[in-house]
């Protein structure tokens, strides 16, 4: 693939990020209306005025932040339409699909209406919006999964395996954890040859994100004090540095202090610089955040590797999610009047 | 005091009244008295769960607020799609000095994160802060929803009551008393009366007697 016009037009997107000191000033607005006439001077103008038509407030910058991310993401889908290194941006995005999928699920359980459940889909992955509210309109969760079967769309085959057995137990974690479990074992099965430089990239941002989501876990099966055989069930093989026997050590232990204290001779030792107060409270979402910053700095970090290859999309991508993140922090702590080291501590700079 | 009877039976009458009002107003007295022990001791109970209700509420909105600025409102609507379901509860009644309470089942509505209905792999931590916090909040609601109601109801009942205590000491008791004073005085005037009446005759028949002697 010709990657010098694909990654020039990826970095011209990456210069409209916006830079630290742009954060920051974004951070001193007083209130609302000056956040959003300030996000009014970058690129975020056009979404922020097609917003202000139906939103207003806190609810028309998330519309908006929202929106300018799947632009952002499908336009980056399009640079790559008809290359075999399309999948690989399909890969990272698909678990939009995921999430829209559940979404769904979830809303066609309890008959939630169809425009409440298209309130909460992000069409930035493969499926577009047509398809999600073709599948919202589905009659029940069966209904669903019959029809990505029939769109031949790979994540209906853990759900058609395990309906009966939701059908039995009418517990959506039945459908949802095969259903993550899947996203992780088909990527991981698309990148069957790690001699291609595209593909190690992939691979090792796909394989950190399997180990932070075995430690979230973890962490979260510590707290509810479960024990045996099931803990096997809510972790996902394939880690980079953490395989599943070194999980169920790490589960072993007992207690979150002990498996921060272990993780200290991996690369996921800057937990144990969290606060003890915080591990020992069971302080989950701070731990959490440490983790996903740790990501996204990893994901940043693919700008400076080989320019002509898949790492600048991926830079790109994550730089793009942690703008928007960002800025929805901002408007939430000026909304909520958060105190600035608060915010600060919240933010995370790339 | 035109419509009042002056009339023996009706002193009887509304002196047996003011004794039957003093006597209600002293036992409403004393279930007031009994009200407001009551009322005090439910009431310490109740300060205290508030107090604890506001620090879990303060703390749930701050987890809520953390969550929809980094994992983004859909994420979390759609974890709350998976999640919500009625709360069914019994509700049953008892009475305090006659004031019908109600009685509320104690349930415990928190779930551990394997129970929420939603794989935890696609939902982060920081939701899950968000719905133990709110859980929390729904336990301590529904054991407050119990005592503030019986706490609301005796308040009325209580204040029913003094308007009574009131009403009897300040206005039944003392018209009642008025009505009785003013019957007596009518009474104790007719008798003047009458006494004064049978010697005005007695004198006049004993005036005819003097002027028209015997055998006339």
């Amino acid at each position: 693939m010709e990657y010098g016009y694909v990654n020039a037009r990826v970095k011209g997107m990456k210069s409209r990020l916006l830079t630290t000191h742009e954060l920051n000033d974004l951070t001193n607005k007083p209130d609302l209306d000056a956040f959003i006439s300030a996000l009014e001077d970058t690129a975020y103008r056009e979404e922020l005025q097609k917003a202000g038509i139906e939103f207003s407030g806190l609810e028309r910058i998330e519309v908006a932040l929202r929106r300018d991310l799947i632009r952002a993401f499908q336009k980056v889908l399009s640079l790559f339409a008809g290359e075999r290194e399309e999948i690989y941006i399909r890969i990272i995005l698909n678990r939009w699909d995921i999430q829209n999928i559940k979404t769904l699920l979830r809303g066609k359980k309890i008959n939630a209406p169809t425009n409440e459940i298209r309130d909460c889909l992000v069409p930035a992955g493969d499926l577009d919006m047509a398809a999600l509210l073709e599948l919202s309109k589905q009659p029940d969760i069966r209904g669903i999964i019959d029809l990505l079967a029939t769109w031949r769309i790979d994540y209906s085959r853990p759900l058609t395996r395990n309906l009966p057995a939701y059908l039995d137990s009418r517990d959506l974690s039945v459908l949802e954890l095969p259903l993550d479990r899947y996203y992780y074992e088909h990527a991981l099965s698309l990148l069957d040859n790690p001699e291609i430089y595209d593909q190690q990239i992939i691979l090792e941002m796909i394989t950190t994100e399997i180990d932070i989501t075995n430690i979230r876990t973890l962490l979260r099966i510590l707290r509810e004090r479960m024990h045996g055989d099931e803990i096997r069930d809510f972790l996902i093989d394939g880690g980079r540095y953490l395989s599943i026997e070194r999980l169920f050590d790490l589960a072993s232990l007992g207690n979150m202090e002990d498996v921060v204290k272990e993780l200290s001779t991996t690369p996921y030792g800057f937990l144990g610089d969290i606060q003890p107060e915080c591990i020992s409270a069971g302080r989950i979402s701070v731990m959490e955040r440490e983790l996903e910053r740790f990501m996204i700095e990893k994901g940043c970090k693919n700008f400076l590797r080989e320019p002509l290859s898949i790492a600048i999309p991926v830079a790109y991508i994550w730089a793009k999610q942690n703008e928007v993140t960002n800025l929805r922090i901002i408007a939430h702590s000026i909304i909520g009047d958060v105190p600035e080291t608060e915010m600060r501590r919240a933010l995370s700079y790339v | 005091m035109e419509q009042i009877h002056p009339t023996r039976m009706e002193l009887i009458r509304i002196k047996t009244q003011i004794k039957r009002a003093e006597q209600g107003k002293d036992l409403l007295r004393q279930k007031m008295d009994a009200l407001i022990a009551e009322f005090f001791q439910i009431m310490r109970g109740v300060s205290e769960s508030r107090k604890m209700l506001e620090k879990v509420d303060e703390a749930a909105r701050h987890s809520l607020h953390l969550a929809h600025a980094v994992d983004d409102s859909v994420a979390l609507k759609s974890a709350a799609l998976a999640t919500r379901s009625g709360i069914l509860l019994d509700i049953s009644g008892k009475n305090i000095m006659g004031v019908p309470v109600p009685v509320i089942e104690k349930r415990r509505f928190s779930k551990t994160t394997f129970e929420r209905g939603y794989g935890i792999l696609g939902v982060s931590g920081r939701i899950d802060e968000v719905a133990d916090h709110f859980e929390a909040e729904l336990d301590l609601i529904i054991e407050l929803a119990e005592t503030e109601t019986a706490l609301r109801r005796l308040g009325e009942e209580i204040q029913k009551n003094r308007r009574r205590v009131n009403a009897l000491e300040q206005i039944m008791i003392p018209e009642l008393k008025k009505q009785a004073k003013f019957i007596k005085i009518a009474i104790e005037e007719r008798e003047r009366e009458d006494l004064y009446r049978l010697k005005k005759m007695k004198k006049i028949i004993e005036r005819k007697k003097v002027i028209e002697p015997e055998g006339w």
